[in-house]
């Protein structure tokens, strides 16, 4: 049986389902990592840009940067708290008939986080606003954006090059910065 | 590629295609693309992603220990003692961090229940409001756990204004430790009755007739504390400890010298030492004059110099210290044997003194003390259901079916009860035999408060609060019973509008207290404080010092104890100190070793080595264990530290329900005990003859001293 | 290849955080090892596994028997976790450099993104207290809800070891660096340290001879586990008695 399945597909034939099932997982494989670098569809067209231009700061809606590891995706109510006072929030054709729906019927949105690291890396926001890092700086200008996107790909190389180059000559925390433990436990 | 494509290539070239798909669709958007739901309303304390701390108690056990627990977005996280708390200082026990396993168990009571089948909670505050009104208030009675809860005071409240059957508490732990032994010897010797306590930690010797105190006796925390105290070396001497027991506990395996004797003797060995040390003090004690040192090492199997050279540490010591507990109290003489113990201490002339005994500090608002139920008490419970006295039974906080030793007959009573309505958070056995089972929140998703019947100096009172929002359809029995008391009227109808207003009640009388560790001037500054620091307590010693005037002339027995039953073998069952009643349904606590076996998921009987080989059994083998009440099979483990005439069985395991990690596993040694008491009415439990008949099987026991994989031994499944 | 005489002895303390054990008060009681596994998301693996010595534990008590009934004696029990050796025989082993020396904390790491599983480390270890995830063992829903969000949850065909709670070390040295601060001894200690009923486990750091570790350590009759093998381990021990 199957010394019949390697003669049909030792065949001029054969070698060509072979190399098209490899293409084609291959391909497969590059668009799911396409996708990983597309950011993700929202439950509402959030326009980061029309907040920044009103001149709210980031840290009014992600206070939990300043203070600890995850800067946090704001409560509803703390939406509702500006938005009860827009007109706009009532008009029946904004994006913003979600929202209303969200706060009335008390149904929690369902955000997809955009800038994420994996389980295994710990992360902390304070440390890094701490030590002057600017939100822009990981996670983009957003004073064009609607959507967040991701303007690189958080991955270790990305962090140890801008750690590294904050260390400069400061030994100690050169090894501190670059250290596995420092992010991995 | 040419003709020569081989089956191995072929291998080569699937795997790594396989390789690579599982490699690249890793990384895929699946993965990913999580949700996160924000709060609706985020509590202004909280942040994203720090945690939030709360005070409550640890329900685990009756002890009422304080416990921080460390909450992060809504979900309990952590548990840590609470450093506030007097009674444990900010120390927890394994059965303490485990309780998580309790809350977020996957085989809860979801919902109230009719048998098999899910009902609303407006069916079941029906069901109860009718079994209240449509029967008589004598007869309907509440069986509650050991711990004097605030559930406890409620129901006790109902039971005098609607004149039901006040609430009986028993658990199994009260029962092997011993607690009515405890306080009717206390009450025979002192005229007082209270728990006894006994302050290790000032001791400078300390010896112990079977009290299992650094596992699960009366408040182990605490103990262990004392313990610690008992062996500090660097302001003090470093203290000794000698414990009298049959099979080496681990509380015997911390102890300096261990002393194997035979059981019943206690009492005998006991009044020989306080003879000696009497002899050696030049003190003149009539308890003791009817003790023969010889013929007492003799019958105990002690040597003689061993018993001269104890009571000399004993008598020439500045802090002598004797416990009674456990085994010891647990057989036909316990009383003699507690009496006989505590005689020693006035012979020590420790009472009232640091490193001595004293009677435990009443809880805040108590006034006497109120032991749990004894099991001869529960005996006549048990008629009572059988009898038809009893139309509807109550059960919360204990397993009885479970607990009790089943040819006591609690399951089989149960016929007798017409309705039996169980509270229980987990579906155990006595709520499998239920009619209903209306369950109340895990101890972490509710209010409450605990007090603490022993183990710290001052007057205690363990507040407990809500550290999670509760994960299930379930309801506060309280709350429960105030809607149904509304629905039958009457007597019934609580004033109260819930369970948080009948706590503040109860508590209120305590901010006008003096001594307090904090004080506030309005009620809801005090209920404020109360949740924040878990609790309120004096900052006094509450504690009193127990009459010695007359001890030492009472008369005391040394007779041997009496065993039930024809068997060669002394039988001592013990409480698992990691599992103990109601642990085993938390797979950490069943995965923790057992301190002297590191028996791990499982029951064993512990056989001398020698002992063994005599009758031809190796590790493992499965052998049948009868008793005059019943019979059970258990694997052996051959165990260096014990008598030879002596095998011991730790209880916790044998469920027959209480979820996936309890259920079918090991055995419950009190399938070979009966209606066989102490003068206490306690259970003898260590008072039974066993005999032991090999079956020619096998069941390998799962060690954290693995032998499996070696040897050619194996569990019997392939892995 | 060390020879003897470069093998470094206890005297020269080379560690940062440090641990001091009494073994003379340990009661065996289990609840560090309760502690450990709930602070560290550490899995239960079942009756089967666990009896073919795959269990988790990060801490384990040891006891061993001296002597025969009725002479028989326990020995003080012996919690035994990793020593986090400042000379490690489990680094130098991992050819995916998975287990590596933290520079800035001197303890042993192990990167579990970086582990592929050879299982070098653990038969390296002296101590024994490496563990193998053998398998992705179950915790069913809700079980999960108790994890704890600061350590990684592992998975199949890692290695992973006591981290002397690093997660903490970290969160304390970022509360103090808030704060302008150094971290003050026993501001926070290890999960099993703070859960010992009997406090026989001290922990904190040995580079600061104010602290309470290096106190304790400086008594005379300590012993470090095994430290003729030249590990230099970071725990000292107490007998007693």
């Amino acid at each position: 049986m199957i010394k019949r399945l390697f003669d049909w597909l030792i065949q001029p034939l054969g070698l060509i389902a072979v190399s098209i099932a490899v293409l084609a997982l291959f391909s497969l494989a590059a668009y799911g990592i396409n996708t990983t670098q597309q950011p993700p569809a929202q439950p509402i067209q959030f326009p980061h840009r029309t907040h920044i231009a009103f001149g709210v700061q980031c840290l009014y809606c992600h206070p939990g940067a300043a203070r600890g590891p995850a800067a946090g995706i704001p409560s509803q109510s703390k939406c509702w708290g500006c938005h009860q006072q827009i007109a706009k929030t009532n008009d029946p054709k904004s994006e913003l008939r979600f929202l209303k729906a969200a706060v009335e019927s008390g149904t929690p949105i369902q955000w997809i986080p955009v800038a994420q690291v994996p389980d295994f890396v710990q992360f902390n926001h304070r440390a890094h606003i701490a030590a002057g890092k600017n939100c822009e700086d990981c996670h983009g200008d957003m004073t064009n954006l609607t959507l967040a996107e991701n303007p690189q790909v958080f991955n270790m190389g990305w962090c140890l090059a801008c750690h590294v180059k904050n260390a400069g000559d400061d030994h100690a925390k050169l090894v501190k910065l670059t250290d596995c433990g420092t992010c991995h436990y | 590629m040419s003709n020569k494509f081989s089956r191995r290539d072929f291998l080569k070239l699937t795997g790594v295609g396989a390789a690579t798909t599982a490699i690249l669709t890793g990384c895929g958007p699946a993965s990913r693309y999580v949700k996160r739901e924000p709060y609706m309303q985020m509590p202004e304390y909280n942040y994203n992603g720090l945690s939030t701390f709360y005070a409550t108690t640890c329900r685990e056990c009756a002890a009422g220990c304080g416990l921080i627990v460390r909450t992060s977005q809504g979900r309990a996280i952590k548990t840590e003692g609470n450093a506030n708390n007097p009674l444990n200082l900010g120390k927890t026990c394994a059965r303490g961090q485990a309780t998580l396993h309790g809350l977020y168990n996957p085989d809860r009571v979801t919902d109230p229940m009719k048998g098999d089948s899910k009902i609303t909670w407006d069916e079941a505050t029906q069901v109860v409001a009718d079994a209240l009104k449509n029967n008589k208030p004598e007869e309907i009675a509440f069986l509650m756990g050991t711990a004097p809860d605030h559930l406890f005071d409620f129901v006790s409240d109902l039971a005098n204004a609607a004149g039901i059957n006040v609430p009986v508490r028993f658990n199994a732990l009260s029962m092997f430790e011993s607690r009515a032994t405890l306080s009717k010897a206390a009450e025979n010797l002192f005229g007082k009755t209270g728990l006894p306590f006994f302050d290790v930690g000032g001791a400078q010797i300390v010896l112990s007739f079977g009290a299992n105190f650094l596992e699960t006796w009366l408040s182990p925390v605490s103990y262990t504390r004392g313990f610690a105290g008992l062996r500090e070396a660097q302001t003090k001497m470093r203290g000794k400890f000698v414990q009298f027991e049959a099979t080496m506990s681990s509380t015997a395996g911390k102890a300096d010298e261990w002393i194997p004797l035979k059981p019943g003797t206690e009492a005998m060995v006991a009044l020989a030492i306080g003879k000696l040390a009497a002899e050696m003090k030049g003190v003149s004690a009539s308890a003791f004059e009817g003790a023969n040192p010889e013929d007492a090492a003799k019958k105990s199997g002690i040597k003689l110099e061993a018993l001269e050279h104890i009571a000399e540490m004993f008598a020439h010591s500045g802090g002598a210290l004797a416990i009674p507990g456990g085994a010891a109290l647990g057989q036909s003489n316990g009383l003699a044997v507690a009496e006989a113990v505590l005689a020693l201490n006035a012979l020590a002339d420790n009472f009232g003194k640091v490193g001595g005994v004293y009677i435990s500090a009443l809880a805040p608002m108590q006034t006497e003390y109120h032991g749990p139920a004894s099991a001869q008490e529960m005996q006549d419970f048990i008629k009572n259901m059988a009898d038809g006295k009893f139309k509807v039974l109550f059960v919360h906080g204990v397993n009885p079916v479970f607990e009790l030793p089943a040819a006591l007959g609690f399951k089989a009573a149960l016929k007798g009860v017409g309705q039996v309505i169980s509270f229980s958070t987990f579906p155990d056995e006595t709520a499998a035999e239920a009619n209903y089972v209306f369950p109340d929140h895990h101890g972490l998703e509710s209010w409450g408060y605990q007090r603490v019947a022993t183990g710290a100096a001052q007057p205690v009172l363990s507040g407990a609060q809500p550290v999670v929002s509760p994960f299930y359809n379930t309801r506060a029995t309280i709350d429960l019973l105030l809607a149904a008391g509304q629905i039958a009227g009457g007597k019934f109808a609580l004033t109260f509008k819930d369970e948080v207003e009948f706590l503040q009640s109860k508590v209120a009388p305590l901010m006008n207290e003096a001594d307090g560790f904090f004080s506030a001037p309005d009620i809801n500054t005090f209920m404020a404080s109360f949740q924040q620091y878990g609790g309120w307590w004096k900052t006094t010693d509450g504690r009193t010092v127990p009459a010695a005037a007359d001890v030492l002339n009472k008369s005391m027995s040394g007779a041997e104890s009496k065993f039930a039953g024809e068997g060669e073998f002394f039988f001592v069952p013990f409480v698992s100190p990691t599992l103990a009643e109601a642990g085993a349904n938390k797979p950490w606590l069943q995965e923790l070793p057992d301190p002297t076996t590191t028996v791990m998921w499982n029951t064993w009987v512990a056989m001398n080595p020698k002992t063994a080989e005599e009758m031809g059994i190796e590790d493992d083998d499965v052998v049948r264990i009868v008793s005059e009440f019943g019979e059970l099979e258990v694997p052996v483990y051959k165990y260096p530290a014990i008598r030879p005439d002596t095998i011991a069985i730790p209880f916790g395991q044998g469920h027959t329900a209480y979820g996936r990690y309890a259920e079918n596993r090991g055995v419950n040694p009190t399938d070979l005990l009966g209606q066989n008491f102490n003068e206490a009415g306690d259970l003898a439990f260590a008072g039974v003859k066993v005999k032991i008949e090999k079956t020619g099987k096998k069941k390998p026991l799962s060690r954290l001293e693995s032998i499996m994989g070696v040897y050619g031994v194996g569990m019997g499944e392939e892995h | 290849m060390i020879r003897p005489e470069e093998i470094k002895m206890s005297s020269e303390e080379t560690g940062k955080w440090g641990m001091v054990i009494d073994q003379d008060i340990c009661t065996g009681c289990q609840a560090c090892v309760a502690a450990c596994a709930m602070e560290n998301n550490v899995t239960f693996v079942g009756e089967v596994d666990s009896g073919y010595g795959r269990s988790m534990h990060w801490i384990r008590i040891e006891r061993f028997w001296e002597g025969e009934y009725p002479e028989v004696k326990m020995t003080p029990n012996q919690p035994m976790l990793c020593q986090q050796c400042g000379h490690a025989t489990c680094e130098p082993v991992c050819p995916a450099f998975a287990t590596v020396h933290s520079q800035s904390e001197q303890l042993n790491l192990q990167v579990y993104n970086r582990c592929v599983g050879t299982r070098y480390c653990a038969n390296n270890c002296p101590y024994q207290v490496r563990s193998f995830n053998w398998r992705d063992y179950e915790r069913p829903e809700p079980l999960p809800n108790q994890f704890n969000p600061d350590v990684t949850v592992r998975r199949r065909g890692v290695m992973e070891k006591c981290t002397f709670c690093i997660q903490r070390i970290h969160k304390a040295q970022d509360k103090a660096k808030s704060e302008g601060r150094e971290v003050v001894d026993g501001e926070f200690t290890t999960a099993c340290a703070q859960a010992c009923p009997a406090s026989a486990i001290t922990f904190g750091r040995i580079d600061n001879p104010e602290s309470l570790v290096s106190q304790l350590g400086h008594r005379s009759h300590g012993v470090k586990h095994l430290e003729e093998l030249g590990t230099l381990p970071n725990i000292t021990y107490y007998k007693g008695g």
